[in-house]
């Protein structure tokens, strides 16, 4: 029995726009163990990227976590840290990587400077011992010549490479759990494959966790281990990637699924599940967020918000079409697909 | 770097010799006879003629202009045509006021601004940043001429107290100096204060909406890092361009200051001059406001150069 790292119950974010408050994350529960390689999928909107900066409560000031908890190694409560207190846990606990690698460093100070930063705060070095860390950290990112790069700025490297500086700034202190929020979205197809590899990788030689935020299934069916589907802000199917991948059965994840294309089926048309993710503005109180969008939807899925059901062990989905378990409402389901 | 100043040091010719010919042709277009001035309006034609010729104004005008900016190639700027005093001297003499002044006032500047701007931009929207808005609102607006009258009368009635006046060097009675400064400086430091508030302001709020700074406080930074080593570097750019205008401008002599407060800087010597068509002085002046004007440009461009290694001078 592996033991739980970051344990999210019930977490709620709010935004507030002229006064008002939308909710943006719903009740989302989920629990990462250690060196689990866990993803998040889902549309942007979806919430998974606010789910992911409210962990290290860097959440842009009109957002605000306004229920649940979110425990690390079961005693921390990072919700209710004070900010001196969290300054401890990111970068040394907790790190966080970017989707964008062309903005996500200082454009004035040299990548030595800004990796030694994460050393400064955390632990205490000789400026010798640090530079010797920081360019043995370079190599393993896969920087054949790790000097030259320490006196680089930014601007003078590639995406890619930038990216690797994010993930030997990211790794440096050993972070019990690495947060990659779409990493690869912004780089080359080529070095998209390389950068995961080297995640993987590292994080495996650090026992170091991950969590992967991603619109992309292929990145997920790469790297994770564990999946969490996410539309409109609630988590809507939760399993191992194996199980998700074989039996989807939220009808959201479903389209997801169908709307990838795969190389062996070159007729079928691809799929798109019609609408848009609603805006927090547009959500009704009750019901199921995707109610609108759902070609399975019954009466009681506009009423009432569905609850994770079981659907075994390791598998959830909160539809009404899984009320009995496992066995789908096949009554109603057959009754959509006729009168299609 | 170096041939790169080299080059913008060079390039300075060409400006200023346009600048040369400039106020050369406008201060012969300008109506109105030094001679006249000097001797009076019952002066004969025949004295009025004979001063002319000793002044040179009876040559052709590309004679005059190669015998003046000869000599001021030579560092001969000639002498003044009112009192007979060589002009550069005279000129840098009065510099001195003009350039204590401005540091003065710059450094009272900064002093107020750049704090209060970086606090208004961490506290946006909170009644600090309204107050520090309202403020450089103020200073910006409010002409400096109107707040010195107020800041004397104030001192008047409430304190029966009176600025000294006339000028003593800074190395001779430091603190007699500093009396006489201190009053326009602050007058000139708060108006300059105005501008660079709202621009540290708006600026530092731009750069905490950037990506990498949520990458710093990712790696635990505390917000006096955030704000003071990275936030506020990269917000001194834009900063820096206005500071660099307002010394420049500064530099160039505060004409309505020094009037109020009988300061002989370097903006009094050129209206006096002007108002007494006194061609030698005037020239002279301008040009050396035109060259300390681009000096200070280009130690702005120098120091982006220093502050952002993505600014490079090839």
């Amino acid at each position: 029995m592996m033991s739980t790292l970051l344990d999210i119950k019930d977490l709620s974010v709010d935004v507030t726009i002229d006064k008002q408050e939308f909710n943006v994350v719903n009740n989302l529960s989920l629990r990462i163990d250690k060196k689990q390689k866990y993803g998040i999928v889902g549309e942007s909107g979806s919430g998974k990227s606010l789910t992911s900066l409210s962990i290290l409560n860097l959440l842009p000031d009109v957002l605000h976590v306004s229920n649940g908890h979110i425990m690390l190694d079961q005693t921390i409560n990072l919700t209710k840290l004070s900010k001196k207190e969290m300054l401890n846990i990111r970068g040394n606990e907790i790190s966080i990587i970017f989707q964008e690698p062309m903005t996500a460093l200082d454009p004035l100070f040299t990548i030595e400077h800004q990796i030694s930063e994460v050393l400064k705060f955390h632990e205490k070095y000789t400026k010798k011992e640090m530079k010797q860390l920081i360019i043995d950290m370079l190599d393993k990112v896969g920087f054949s010549r790790p000097k030259q790069i320490l006196k680089s700025y930014p601007h003078q490297l590639s995406g890619g490479m930038r990216q690797r500086v994010m993930i030997a700034m990211a790794l440096i202190c050993k972070p019990k759990l690495l947060i990659a929020d779409e990493p690869t979205t912004a780089l080359d197809v080529t070095i998209q494959a390389q950068i995961l590899d080297l995640m993987n990788a590292l994080t495996e030689d650090y026992d170091t966790s991950i969590l992967m935020i991603t619109h992309d299934l292929g990145v997920i069916a790469e790297t994770c281990e564990r999946v969490a589907v996410m539309y409109a802000g609630t988590l809507v199917e939760e399993a191992s990637v194996q199980e998700l991948f074989k039996n989807p059965t939220h009808p959201y994840s479903v389209g997801l699924l169908d709307s990838v294309k795969s190389l062996g089926d070159r007729t079928k048309k691809l799929y798109s599940i019609p609408g848009n993710v609603p805006t927090p503005a547009q959500l009704n109180e009750s019901g199921c967020r995707f109610a609108s969008r759902c070609s399975h939807v019954m009466d009681i899925c506009r009423k009432q918000d569905p609850p994770q059901f079981v659907i075994n062990d390791d598998h959830k989905s909160k539809c009404w079409l899984y009320k009995d378990g496992g066995k789908k409402n096949n009554e109603h389901y057959q009754h959509t697909i006729e009168s299609k | 770097m170096y041939t790169y100043i080299i080059r913008r040091i060079l390039m300075l010719f060409p400006v200023l010799f346009g600048v040369s010919i400039f106020i050369f042709i406008v201060m012969r277009i300008v109506p109105g006879d030094v001679a006249m001035t000097i001797l009076g309006t019952d002066a004969t034609p025949e004295a009025l003629e004979q001063l002319r010729k000793d002044f040179g104004l009876n040559l052709p005008l590309y004679e005059q202009y190669f015998n003046w900016i000869g000599g001021v190639l030579t560092g001969d700027f000639g002498e003044s045509m009112r009192t007979g005093q060589e002009v550069l001297p005279d000129i840098l003499n009065r510099f001195k006021l003009t350039f204590e002044l401005t540091f003065l006032s710059a450094l009272i500047s900064w002093f107020i601004a750049i704090p209060l701007g970086i606090i208004a931009a961490m506290k946006r929207n909170s009644n600090v940043d309204f107050g520090v808005r309202i403020i450089s609102l103020l200073g910006v607006s409010v002409p400096n001429f109107a707040l010195a009258t107020v800041i004397i009368l104030i001192l008047a009635l409430a304190f029966s107290y009176s600025p000294p006046v006339g000028y003593v060097g800074f190395f001779a009675d430091p603190l007699k100096n500093l009396e006489i400064m201190i009053i326009p400086a602050v007058v000139l430091g708060t108006s300059m204060a105005g501008a660079v508030m709202r621009m540290t302001r708006s600026s530092i709020l731009e750069i905490l909406r950037q990506d990498f700074i949520r990458t710093i406080r990712a790696k635990g930074a505390k917000e006096r890092i955030v704000i003071f080593q990275h936030a506020l570097r990269n917000a001194m750019i834009p900063i820096l361009t206005i500071i660099g205008l307002q010394i420049g401008t500064l530099l160039g002599g505060t004409v309505i200051i020094e009037q109020i407060f009988s300061l002989p800087g370097l903006g009094q010597l050129v209206l006096t001059s002007i108002t007494q068509r006194d061609f030698i002085v005037v020239q002279g002046a301008v040009l050396f406001i035109a060259f300390v004007f681009v000096m200070i440009n280009l130690l702005v461009d120098i120091l982006y150069s220093y502050l952002d290694p993505r600014i490079s001078y090839k």
